[in-house]
């Protein structure tokens, strides 16, 4: 008997056991993403159904790397992901910090804190297209009101002003994400090392520095983990304040995609982008991994 | 007794016209389900009320699978051919977008009589008609003219200063290099702006391809090679770049959809706005700031002497997949009646069936509403003698896309206009190609 059919023979059990996982995986992942890597190859679009077996080999891949337009929403990706994270771990980190200190309503203002993250980001996007409009909107009433300003400023159109509004959606609907996370941290944190760091003299930064920051970085490097991969596919928000637009300012990878892929009704060509987009959420994922596992050994935990 | 026999006689008219309507046959149908896709929302849905009539009058059940804005209802049925799964008889359409569904649709040449098509404008049966087949039958049609604001055209330190500036008389608009000197001419940013276009997606796609119409531009030649990259298309596109540049416009306007011109104007924000017939009775309602204040004029002309009419419309179609066509082909019938015209046309939207413009406007008429009778009869003429499609192809939706973005980077400075339609028509001769047209 074989090596490999003594395995199957002596794991039957377990093996049995996983076998309806390992199906319902191939069926609603592994299927369709093999599906979708094959049409990246054809000129399939969903409007002409036979074009599915329309085989043109690299060609989407080759216009994907000629396409400037394409390049240019990655960058901006890329730029807005470092913005927005970055943003919120500071917001974050200094929102837990203060809520920890606090001995009274404490519970209260952790669920207050919430209530950003329960709302859908298509009424997040609404809101803050209502609140930067150029004529009607809320900021730009408000800065003409007290006389700072006589004209509407293009919070939606001006490229850095257009790029600024949608990171600050982006980080008022999901700093508590940080917050949440970072307090669980807080919350974890033994005492002791503290009391015996006062003891010996240290500061409030240098206690902060060197003894809750380096405990807190594997709740921060997880809270990063999880926003790359929410950040790197951003879509609703975006779509909703200025669809990309004008002019592609504020164009990121899945608007893109996403109006290649239904609105223009490409979806060889849009699978493509996705492809090539992914390497950018497996880059993410791996490097804070990478730094989690770090910031682990660091503490010793393994 | 005045009142009531007043009263008496209007019930035995309506009595006696939903008879009328009622009279029609539409077939029996008992026990079964019509599945529809329809389009929502607000201007859309005061028809689908009638449908238990139908349901009343066939013995059959209606059952609403979808009820979407285009743009959704649009995604959807792609998703839906892509899948397959086309498990439903009657669906909304749109002339500019049917050829995109072609492989989905039935055509109606002999499912509807010959009597009931040729009710129907025949403008507007020509522009639901792809490829030699009437792939819908239309519901109402869209084309936009000039909605302004009277008292700014009447007032008379206006009128002087204008001449004095521009060496001519201020009237509506006859000419587009008129209306963009009354833009600025009307400008007093922030309160006040002289106009506002809609500035993505189709919307700007669609002013832009009227404009180049208007200066005497194709966007393709007759072997499909877009063309719009002419100096035509340079002098329709700067016609946008120019009151951006000068401010005649608000900023925003580059993210302006139709509901933001629609509700901008009606807040007294800009001078004039071409916009669809759809709005009239809200622009001069009592809801608007400028209700009572709202003059209506043909949409003006290019230098080529021809005026801007991007047109399209709205209609009804049935699937290949259908397994009751006749029932679908009662529907959409019965959802295209002189009687449910009439309830469209009420609210300003423009009727395709040629008697219920007359009707409609005898009702306006009786009634003593001559802001709708003049709006009638202006998107009358202009519906007869000025509107025109887009190309009637499935990838007008490609092409709009491809286009929209760099008309965008023009109107904000990036590129100049000839850049901007240079790259367009790149991206769009590459659309074209992948379509198999060249």
């Amino acid at each position: 008997m074989s090596k490999f059919s003594r395995a199957i023979r002596d794991h039957a059990v377990p093996l049995a056991l996983i076998a309806p996982s390992i199906l319902v995986i191939l069926v609603v992942v592994l299927l369709p993403l093999m599906f979708s890597f094959y049409t990246s190859f054809t000129n399939y679009r969903l409007i002409r159904p036979d074009t599915l077996w329309d085989w043109i080999g690299l060609r989407n891949y080759q216009r994907l790397l000629a396409d400037w337009d394409f390049w240019v929403a990655f960058g901006r990706t890329i730029l807005f992901l470092t913005v927005a994270l970055n943003l919120e771990l500071l917001f974050g980190l200094g929102l837990a910090l203060l809520v920890n200190k606090i001995t009274w309503g404490q519970r209260t203002l952790r669920t207050i804190m919430m209530f950003p993250m329960m709302f859908s980001p298509i009424l997040v996007g609404f809101q803050f297209k209502y609140v930067f409009n150029d004529t009607i909107g809320l900021v730009n009433n408000a800065l003409q009101s007290l006389g700072l300003t006589e004209f509407a400023i293009p919070f939606l159109v001006d490229r850095w002003l257009a790029f600024f509004s949608i990171s600050f959606a982006e980080i008022w609907m999901s700093t508590s994400i940080f917050a949440i996370l970072i307090l669980a941290g807080l919350f974890a944190m033994p005492k002791d090392p503290i009391e015996a760091a006062r003891v010996d003299g240290c500061s409030n930064w240098q206690v902060f520095r060197h003894i809750t920051l380096p405990f807190l970085m594997p709740f921060i490097f997880i809270a990063m983990t999880i926003r790359s991969l929410d950040v790197a596919r951003a879509y609703d928000v975006v779509d909703v304040m200025t669809g990309g637009g004008p002019a592609q300012r504020t164009e990121l990878l899945w608007t893109l995609i996403a109006r290649t892929a239904y609105d223009d009704a490409r979806m060889g060509r849009a699978n493509a982008m996705a492809y090539a987009s992914i390497l950018l959420s497996i880059f993410f994922t791996w490097y804070f991994f990478r730094k989690l596992m770090d910031a682990r050994k660091h503490l010793g935990a393994f | 007794m005045r009142n009531f026999t007043k009263t008496g006689l209007a019930t035995t008219v309506a009595i006696v016209l939903s008879g009328a309507a009622s009279a029609q046959d539409y077939g029996s149908f008992e026990d079964y389900t019509l599945r529809v896709k329809l389009i929502g929302g607000a201007q859309y849905e005061p028809l689908y009320t009638l449908i238990p009539e139908w349901e009343a009058a066939t013995g059959a059940k209606v059952e609403i699978l979808s009820r979407k804005s285009h743009f959704e209802l649009d995604r959807e049925m792609k998703q839906d051919i892509a899948a397959g799964n086309i498990d439903y008889c009657v669906f909304s359409n749109h002339t500019n977008f049917a050829p995109q569904y072609d492989v989905m649709t039935q055509p109606l040449d002999g499912l509807i009589d010959a009597d009931t098509i040729a009710a129907f404008s025949p403008l507007v049966i020509s522009h639901a008609t792809v490829s030699g087949d009437l792939f819908s039958l239309p519901r109402h049609s869209d084309v936009s003219n000039m909605f302004y604001v009277k008292s700014l055209y009447e007032d008379e330190a206006n009128k002087a200063a204008f001449e004095k500036e521009y060496g001519y008389a201020l009237t509506p608009p006859e000419t587009w290099a008129q209306a963009s000197d009354q833009a600025k001419f009307f400008t007093d940013a922030p309160d006040r702006y002289g106009t506002h276009f809609a500035g993505k997606d189709e919307g700007i796609t669609g002013r832009f391809y009227e404009m180049l119409v208007a200066e005497g531009g194709v966007l393709f030649d007759d072997n499909w090679k877009p063309t719009f990259n002419s100096e035509e298309g340079v002098r329709a596109l700067n016609w946008f770049v120019d009151l951006y540049q000068a401010k005649a416009v608000p900023a925003g306007t580059t993210n302006y959809v139709w509901d933001d011109l629609g509700l901008g104007f009606a807040a007294g924000a800009v001078a004039y706005d071409l916009d669809w017939a759809g709005w009239a009775a809200y622009f001069n309602g009592s809801d608007s700031k400028i209700g009572g204040d709202v003059g209506v004029a043909l949409a003006p002309k290019g230098s080529s002497g021809k005026r801007t009419g991007w047109s399209g419309s709205h209609t009804f179609s049935i699937t290949k997949a259908c397994d009751n066509k006749d029932a679908a082909a009662s529907l959409v019938t019965f959802l295209t009646s002189q009687n449910a015209q009439m309830i469209e046309a009420r609210a300003g939207l423009l009727p395709t069936r040629t008697q219920v413009w007359t009707d409609v406007i005898a009702e306006f008429k009786a009634d003593g509403n001559a802001f709708m009778v003049e709006v009638f009869d202006i998107w009358g003429q202009s519906m007869a003698d000025h509107a025109f499609t887009p190309p009637l192809i499935a990838e007008w939706g490609e092409v709009s896309n491809a286009l929209w973005p760099q008309l965008q980077a023009a109107i904000l400075g990036d590129v100049t206009a000839q850049e901007a339609l240079d790259k367009a028509a790149k991206e769009v001769s590459e659309v074209m190609e992948d379509a198999g047209y060249n």
